[in-house]
């Protein structure tokens, strides 16, 4: 394959490239950026490219890499509150009562699979996303849509394992709510 | 049998099993509370459907 070839089929993939960054990162300038840099590396490194996976996957995996990197540059930049402000448990007091009951318990969601095909759906749930703080989604997304394990985050950042439990915990409980207010809440009040 | 534990310390627990293993004690204080709780019970089912959205969210 000529260099020309390779770099046109490299393209082709660009789109998908970009929405898989602009959605784990949160931010389109960043998301442009860390492309440009995958298809730089992917050119480079043609060599590197066995062919065994698909082109895709080759691609998907060097833009992991170069979405982990700006994600660690981002949270450690001043400007953006410290990764610590997002780590502490105190917010949570409100969720449960003196004795460490639900305020407001979780309801049954009833069998929530079919959810799942619905694009509207998934319109909420970018709404939620949109509304955890900057750092808590970014680690959110690096934990189950990069799928990396909890010491490779923990590396990644320089924080601790509870400091990672504990942000994930607010991400998690944080999300329901909103899905259980904006979406299941509101199934149950128009059936 | 351990002591018993409350939804707040559940829940923390039920969203820390989403990311390795709990020591066997805290397990099995979480199982004992599912036994018993309701409301964890779907906390605990909506953390696991979260992992779902999110993976066909990112396809």
């Amino acid at each position: 394959m000529t260099d020309a070839d390779f770099s046109a089929q490299i393209h082709a993939h660009r789109g998908y490239l970009l929405r898989v960054a602009v959605l784990q990162l949160r931010n389109d300038e960043l998301a442009e950026d860390v492309v440009q840099d995958t298809l730089l590396a992917a050119l480079q490194g043609k060599a590197g490219f066995s062919g065994r996976s698909s082109l895709k996957t080759w691609l998907t995996g060097i833009l992991k890499h170069k979405i982990v990197d700006a994600i660690r540059k981002k949270v450690r930049e001043p400007v953006t509150a410290p990764l610590e402000e997002e780590s502490q448990l105190d917010d949570f007091d409100a969720l449960f009562d003196g004795v460490g009951h639900w305020a407001n318990p979780p309801a049954n969601w009833g069998d929530p699979e079919a959810e799942l095909s619905r694009r509207e759906f998934f319109d909420v749930v970018e709404f939620c996303l949109d509304k955890l703080p900057p750092n808590t989604a970014r680690v959110f997304m690096m934990r189950e849509v990069m799928e990396l394990d909890g010491p490779e985050i923990c590396k990644e950042l320089s924080i601790t394992s509870t400091n990672l439990w504990v942000i994930l915990y607010r991400a998690r409980v944080a999300l329901r709510l909103c899905l259980e207010q904006h979406w299941f809440a509101a199934a149950a009040r128009s059936a | 049998m351990g002591r018993l534990i409350s939804c707040k310390d559940a829940s923390r627990l039920i969203s820390q099993m989403q990311d390795g293993d709990l020591p066997f004690g805290q397990r099995l204080r979480v199982r004992l509370h599912l036994l018993f709780c309701d409301a964890c019970t779907q906390f605990e089912r909506q953390v696991r459907y979260l992992r779902d959205v999110m993976r066909r969210y990112s396809q």
